[in-house]
C-alpha cells in the first residue's frame, strides 16, 4: 500500500499511468479522407487534388502521373472542358477557385515537351482484346485505360485520322491542331493500341462481327446527324444546320453568304459557330437561347452550358445574346427568312411537377435577319447500330459503366444522350473498361466511389489567406484569328504558384495544427505508422474528445466520429 | 559529490523509503526513455499526457507549448491553481522537469530563492514561475514585483483564463467587464463584474524589465516565437497567455482555439511586446471582428445579448468601445506586409514558404 507523507516527489511523468481516455463521452477523432469537390465535380474523374498536392511538392512529373491515372488527354481537356471542377472549388468562399484548366494544360504540354512516357506496361501478347468504335475523346480514353489495366484494344475509325469531335467541330482557336496531334498520336503510339481508319462500322465492319471475334466492345460513336430543327412546320429552303456548317468551315474556310445571322441553340457548337462567323465577316450575330447567362441570381440548372470563358470572350468579340428566349416564328419571303419572331420563355415547374418551357404572351419581337441556324444538338447515326438504339436515338446505356442490354457491348459518351462533354466522355471510358476489366478478369464489379464531399464549411478557413488567382494573358479582340490559340499559358512558375493555392479539402496536408493544439498532448506524428495519407495518429489512450483538432484542422480531414475504442485497445 | 556519496544516499533514501512506505525506488515503468512513438516525438514534452485537465483546457495547452520550447534545461516553480492541481495528483507528476509548488502568493519568491540557488552553484539552468491569473494579477502581485525589482533572471509565464477556476470561478482581478462568475453573477442588480480587467502588462512592463508580452494560444507559432525570445534574455520576462477556460468561461470545449482568437480578433485581448516599458511590437489584426462575434460564443457573457434589454445593450457597447480603445492605443490596425500577422502566422500549407505572397 502507498503511504503519502509529506515531502515527498513524484517520478517524472508518471501521469502516463492515468489513461484519461476513458473520459471521452461520446465521439473520438478520426480521420475521414473525403473527396475533394473537385475531384467530385470532374466528370473524367480526376482527383485534382491528388496532383496538385504533388505540385505543392514541386514534382510536376509525378503530378501528371497522377493526372493520367484518371484522363490521359490533359493537354486537350485543359483547353476544352467547361471545368465544373473550377465552379465547386472551395476557394470559392475565400476568394476565386484555382486556375485549374489552365494548369492541366500546362501539364499536358510539359509532359509532350518532354516526352514523359505514360505510366502504363504494355500488355500481354495474349491479353483479351476490346473492340472500341470511334476515336474521339471517348474512344481514346477507353483504349488507354484498356491497356493501363492490361488488355489491348483495338480501335475502328470510319474517318481517315483519329480525333473525332475534337478534330472536326472544336476550333483551333480553342484547341490548335498541333497540341491536338502531339497528344494523340503518343496516346495511339501505346504498345496494345491499334486502329483501322477508314473502317466504318455498318459498312466495313459490323457490331455481330466485332462481338464474334473480340472479347468485348465498347461503342463509341457519338452524335453525327443533327436533330431535326423547325418553327411550326415551316423549314427555310437553305437551312444550314450548325455542326455541318462548322465542320464544312473547318474543311473549306468558308460560310455561305449572310449578313445578319441568328443561331438558336445554347451550347458550345453555337457560341464557335457564332464567333467565327462574326470573325469571317458577319455584320451582326444573334445568338437566341432558352437558358440564362451567368448571374448572381442564376440558377445553376438554368445557366447556358457552355465553357465560361468562351462566353466571355463571344461577349468581347460583340456576339449578341438573347437569353430566356426561343424562335416562334419564321417571317419568310417566299422560301428565304427574313426575319426571325423572338418570344420569351423560361423552365418552369408545372403542376405535375416536372419542368415545362412556358412561353409568355405579349413579348414577341422581330429581329430581321438572312439566315437561322439551329444549333440544338445531335443524335446518334443509326449506321449498323440499329438494334441498341432508343427511341430517342441514342445508344441504351443503362448504368454508369456503361452496360447495355447486349451482353459484353458497353456504350459511352455523347452517343449515350445524357452525356455532353469532353471530360465524360472520358470518364465514361475509364468506368467502361474498369467493368469490362473486372469481367475479363473474374474480378467482382467495379464499385461507385460513394465517399462524401467536403463542402466548404467543413473547412476552417482561418488558416487560408487570400492568394489572388493566376492571371493568364489572352489574344485581344483585334488580334483573333481563325487558327492562333486565344487563351495563353500559364507557364511553370504560374503553374507551381498556383498549386500552392489548393486548399487540400478533405485530405492531410501535414499542417501540424492537430499536433500542435492538443491539450493532451494525444496526437502523435509519425509519417510510418499513420496509414491514412496523414502524419498522425490519435492516442485514444489520453484524448478527452474536446474536439479541439476536428475544429482547427483546414482541410476537414479530421472529423469527430462515434466511439468505438475500448480499455483493451491500443493506439500507439 | 563523490561516487561513494551518491551510493550512501542512495542507501539512505531507500531505507528511508522502507521506512516509510513509500513507492519503489525504480517507477514501474522508466518514462520518457523507451523507443515508443510517443517518445520519440520530434518535440521536447515537458508536460505529458495523463493530466487530469478538463477537455478543452486552454491552460495545459498553453503550459505545454511553453514547456515544449522552453525545456528541457529548465526548472519550475508553480503557484496554485489549476495547472498546479491537474498536474500533480499525488503520486503522479506529468511533468518531465524539477517542479515545486508551494503556496498561492509566493511562486515569484520561490523561483527567486531556486535562481539564486542555481546562480550560487554556477549552474545555468533557467528559472521559469508558472502561475494562473489568481496567482499573478492578485495573490501573487507583491511577490511578482519583488521578483522583477531584484532582477532575477526567471521567465514568469502567467496563464490568464480570467476567474479563479480552481475553486469554481470567482471573479479575480483579471476578469473582463461584465462577465457572470460565481461572485460577480448576472442578474437583477448588477451585469456581471463591475469593475474593468486590470492592465497587468503595463504595470509590469513599468519595472523597467527587458521583455514583457501577450500571447494566446490561438497562436501557437507567435506565443513559442516569445518563449524562445524570453528564454534568451539574461533577466525578468515576463509572458501573460491568454487561456481559454470551457468550465468557466462556458464554452464548447472545441471552441478553445476559435474562442481565443476571436479575443484577439476584435482586440479585447491586444497581443502586444514590450520592452523596457516601451512598446516594442504588436500583432495586428488584419479584419476586425466585432466584440459580439468573441462573446456570444461564451455563457459568461450569455446575459449581454438580449437585445431588447437596454442595460445588456449598455454594456455590449461598453465592452466594444474597450476594444476600440485597445486597438487605437496600441495602434493594433497595422499597415503593409507584416511576418506577425493575426491572420498570416497561422497560414497552412503543404510548402509553407511557397504559400507567402
Amino acid at each position: 500500500m502507498v503511504v503519502i507523507n509529506r515531502g515527498a516527489h513524484a517520478e517524472p511523468g508518471t501521469s502516463l499511468l492515468f489513461k484519461t481516455g476513458n473520459w471521452r463521452s461520446t465521439e473520438c477523432p478520426s480521420h475521414v479522407h473525403t473527396k475533394a469537390p473537385c475531384h467530385a465535380a470532374c466528370p473524367a474523374g480526376e482527383d485534382q487534388q491528388a496532383w496538385f498536392a504533388w505540385l505543392q511538392e514541386g514534382h510536376v512529373e509525378l503530378a501528371w502521373r497522377e493526372l493520367v491515372r484518371a484522363n490521359p488527354l490533359p493537354a486537350v481537356t485543359g483547353r476544352v472542358c467547361p471545368h465544373p471542377c473550377e465552379a465547386a472549388c472551395n476557394r470559392n468562399a475565400i476568394d476565386a477557385p484555382l486556375a485549374i484548366h489552365n494548369v492541366e494544360r500546362w501539364l499536358g504540354d510539359e509532359a509532350i515537351a518532354k516526352g514523359w512516357a505514360y505510366p502504363v506496361a504494355p500488355p500481354a501478347e495474349d491479353a483479351p482484346v476490346v473492340a472500341i468504335v470511334g476515336s474521339g475523346p471517348g474512344g481514346l480514353s477507353a483504349a488507354y485505360h484498356c491497356v493501363r489495366l492490361g488488355l489491348r484494344a483495338e480501335i475502328f475509325e470510319a474517318l481517315p485520322e483519329a480525333g473525332g469531335l475534337l478534330r472536326s467541330a472544336i476550333p483551333p482557336t480553342r484547341l490548335p491542331r498541333p497540341a491536338l496531334d502531339a497528344e494523340l498520336n503518343r496516346l495511339l503510339a501505346l504498345p496494345g493500341i491499334t486502329i483501322n481508319l477508314r473502317c466504318k462500322l455498318g459498312r466495313d465492319v459490323t457490331l455481330d462481327e466485332l462481338g464474334r471475334s473480340h472479347d468485348a466492345v465498347i461503342l463509341a460513336p457519338g452524335c453525327q446527324e443533327s436533330k431535326e430543327w423547325n418553327v411550326d412546320g415551316a423549314v427555310p429552303t437553305d437551312l444550314h444546320e450548325g455542326l455541318h456548317l462548322l465542320r464544312e468551315f473547318m474543311d473549306h474556310g468558308e460560310f455561305p453568304a449572310a449578313h445578319h445571322v441568328a443561331v438558336h441553340g445554347g451550347g458550345n457548337t453555337a457560341i464557335d459557330l457564332c464567333r467565327m462567323m462574326k470573325r469571317h465577316g458577319v455584320e451582326q450575330v444573334t445568338l437566341i437561347t432558352a437558358s440564362a447567362l451567368p448571374g448572381p441570381d442564376t440558377d445553376p440548372a438554368d445557366l447556358i452550358n457552355v465553357v465560361p470563358r468562351e462566353l466571355e470572350e463571344a461577349l468581347e468579340e460583340g456576339i449578341e445574346i438573347v437569353e430566356h428566349a426561343t424562335v416562334k416564328r419564321l417571317i419568310m419571303k417566299g422560301s428565304r427568312v427574313t426575319g426571325v419572331e423572338i418570344v420569351s420563355l423560361k423552365k418552369l415547374t408545372g403542376t405535375d411537377g416536372r419542368k415545362h418551357r412556358v412561353q409568355f404572351e405579349g413579348t414577341e419581337r422581330v429581329v430581321s435577319v438572312d439566315m437561322v441556324i439551329p444549333c440544338i444538338g445531335e443524335r446518334v447515326k443509326a449506321d449498323g447500330l440499329h438494334s441498341l438504339l432508343s427511341r430517342r436515338h441514342y445508344l441504351d446505356a443503362t448504368d454508369p459503366w456503361g452496360r447495355t442490354p447486349q451482353e459484353n457491348v458497353f456504350a459511352i459518351g455523347d452517343a449515350r444522350g445524357d452525356r455532353g462533354t469532353v471530360a465524360e466522355a472520358i470518364g465514361d471510358g475509364r468506368l467502361a473498361v474498369e467493368a469490362v476489366a473486372a469481367k475479363l478478369f473474374g474480378l467482382p464489379d467495379p464499385v461507385r466511389d460513394d465517399r462524401g464531399e467536403m463542402p466548404a464549411a467543413g473547412l476552417n478557413t482561418v488558416y487560408f489567406g487570400p492568394i489572388e488567382r493566376a492571371r493568364v494573358p489572352k489574344l485581344p479582340v483585334a488580334d483573333r484569328t481563325f487558327e492562333a490559340e486565344i487563351e495563353g499559358d500559364i507557364g511553370r512558375l504560374g503553374a507551381l504558384r498556383e498549386a500552392t493555392r489548393c486548399l487540400s479539402c478533405g485530405n492531410c496536408l501535414a499542417c501540424d495544427n492537430c499536433w500542435v493544439m492538443c491539450p493532451d498532448n494525444a496526437v502523435i506524428k509519425t509519417a510510418e505508422l499513420a496509414s491514412d495519407g496523414s502524419h498522425y495518429l490519435f492516442d485514444l489512450d489520453y484524448c478527452k474528445g474536446c474536439g479541439i483538432c476536428a475544429n482547427e484542422c483546414p482541410t476537414g480531414f479530421i472529423q469527430m466520429r462515434t466511439d468505438t475504442w475500448q480499455d483493451s485497445d491500443q493506439t500507439v | 559529490m563523490s561516487l561513494y556519496e551518491t551510493d550512501r544516499k542512495d542507501e539512505r533514501l531507500a531505507e528511508l523509503r522502507e521506512k516509510f512506505g513509500r513507492h519503489p525506488v525504480d517507477p514501474p515503468d522508466r518514462f520518457h526513455q523507451g523507443g515508443s512513438q510517443r517518445d520519440r516525438q520530434p518535440r521536447f514534452c515537458g508536460l505529458e499526457s495523463g493530466h487530469r485537465a478538463c477537455q478543452g483546457c486552454g491552460e495545459a495547452l498553453a503550459a505545454r507549448l511553453v514547456m515544449e520550447c522552453a525545456g528541457p534545461d529548465v526548472m519550475v516553480a508553480n503557484a496554485t491553481g489549476c495547472l498546479e492541481v491537474f498536474t500533480t495528483p499525488w503520486p503522479q507528476t506529468a511533468w518531465q522537469v524539477p517542479w515545486i509548488h508551494s503556496l498561492f502568493e509566493n511562486s515569484a519568491a520561490v523561483a527567486s530563492g531556486m535562481e539564486a540557488a542555481m546562480k550560487a552553484k554556477g549552474r545555468n539552468t533557467k528559472i521559469l514561475a508558472f502561475g494562473g491569473d489568481g496567482g499573478t494579477y492578485d495573490i501573487g502581485f507583491q511577490a511578482l514585483s519583488g521578483m522583477l525589482e531584484r532582477y532575477h533572471n526567471i521567465l514568469y509565464v502567467c496563464y490568464d483564463n480570467e476567474a479563479y477556476m480552481n475553486t469554481g470561478i470567482q471573479r479575480s482581478s483579471s476578469t473582463p467587464h461584465a462577465a457572470s462568475t460565481t461572485t460577480s453573477p448576472a442578474g437583477p442588480e448588477r451585469m456581471g463584474k463591475r469593475h474593468l480587467k486590470k492592465d497587468l502588462l503595463s504595470i509590469i512592463a513599468a519595472h523597467h524589465i527587458p521583455y514583457s508580452a501577450s500571447a494566446s494560444v490561438a497562436f501557437p507559432a507567435d506565443l513559442q516565437r516569445k518563449v524562445r525570445y524570453a528564454m534568451g534574455i539574461e533577466g525578468p520576462t515576463f509572458l501573460v497567455v491568454h487561456s481559454p477556460c470551457p468550465l468557466g468561461w462556458k464554452h464548447d470545449s472545441h471552441l478553445t482555439i476559435e474562442v481565443a482568437r476571436r479575443a484577439a480578433d476584435c482586440g479585447l485581448f491586444p497581443i502586444v511586446e514590450m520592452e523596457r516599458g516601451a512598446l516594442s511590437n504588436v500583432m495586428p489584426i488584419r479584419k476586425v471582428r466585432p466584440v459580439r462575434d468573441y462573446l456570444e460564443l461564451q455563457g459568461r457573457f450569455g446575459h449581454l445579448m438580449d437585445p431588447d434589454d437596454p442595460r445588456a445593450v449598455e454594456e455590449l457597447t461598453h465592452l466594444q468601445a474597450l476594444a476600440d480603445y485597445n486597438i487605437s492605443h496600441f495602434n493594433l490596425r497595422g499597415e503593409g506586409e507584416d511576418p506577425a500577422d493575426t491572420a498570416g502566422i497561422a497560414h497552412v500549407a503543404r510548402d509553407r514558404s511557397a504559400g507567402e505572397r
